[in-house]
């Protein structure tokens, strides 16, 4: 079982997928009209697993900045390039739970 | 964009001469891994997910033996392509039926500055309709060969 953060992430990869398809079938690539409709019903299967509060806050941060989910990069917020504090960072690699960024708000994802 | 800017996005690490991977699934899950144990993504199930997703919208083997699976994903620092080599040739359920023997794998963060993601597919594409590529890259088997090609 995932938790809310990977579910989250894989979120954001599946709209990033979608966001291009058109893209991609331009260069060459085989994009079927099926296959766009299973990947809405997988959207639709992971945003069933996501609290409505949560969902809510992606959305917000998508529409305003595209990417709700950044990466962390040693200390750095990779969105707005702030320092984040230890206890942050600390609760980050520990618990793999939905933190937002205290500077521009967006949630956190550790890379490495 | 052109071709040699390509060669920057190769990683010794990710190139594979002789794939084991015996079906699809095997060979995404073999070069994923490379990214894993090459310490370049953590997250492997993250980014199986993705590619197999891709693959469920439509093939990405595009004809003449090669395959280019590809995807962003929130578990890429940067924009990286792992190569493989599969000699007995893998289903793929390619656009011409034919098994595939060249892939491709090209993961990419949500956002690069420079966005070179999709000008890269655009260009690998390209260059892989040329059979003289094609028979080129099945000719080699070590890493240095294999990034003079895209050099010159
Ligand atoms: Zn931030």
């Amino acid at each position: 079982m995932k938790n809310e953060l990977e579910i989250l992430v894989a979120l954001q990869d599946l709209d990033l997928m979608l966001k291009e398809l058109d893209e991609v079938r331009q260069l060459g690539f085989d994009v079927r009209s099926e296959g766009e409709e299973a990947l809405a019903k997988a959207r639709e299967e992971l945003v069933g697993q996501i609290s409505k509060p949560l969902l809510g806050n992606y959305e917000r941060l998508r529409a305003k900045y595209k990417r709700a989910i950044v990466p962390v990069k040693g200390d750095t917020c990779l969105g707005c390039f702030m320092k984040l504090p230890t206890y942050l960072l600390t609760h980050m690699q520990r618990d793999q739970r939905v933190i937002n960024c205290e500077g521009c708000g967006r949630i956190l994802y550790w890379l490495k | 964009m052109e071709i040699q800017e390509i060669t920057g996005f190769f990683k010794e690490e990710l190139f594979v001469a002789d794939l084991k991977g015996k079906t699809r699934d095997e060979v995404l899950d073999e070069l994923t891994e490379k990214f894993i144990s090459g310490n370049f993504i953590k997250n492997h199930e993250l980014v199986l997910d993705m590619l197999h997703r891709r693959e469920s919208v439509g093939s990405t083997g595009i004809g003449h033996g090669i395959a280019i699976p590809h995807g962003r994903t929130t578990a890429a620092p940067e924009l990286t392509i792992a190569f493989g080599k599969s000699s007995a040739g893998v289903e793929w359920e390619a656009l011409d039926g034919e098994p595939v023997h060249l892939v491709f794998l090209v993961i990419a963060p949500p956002y690069e500055e420079n966005n070179h993601y999709l000008p890269t597919l655009g260009k690998l594409v390209e260059f892989l309709s040329k059979a003289e590529n094609r028979d080129r890259l099945k000719a080699i088997d070590n890493f240095q060969d294999f990034i003079s090609l895209f050099s010159q």
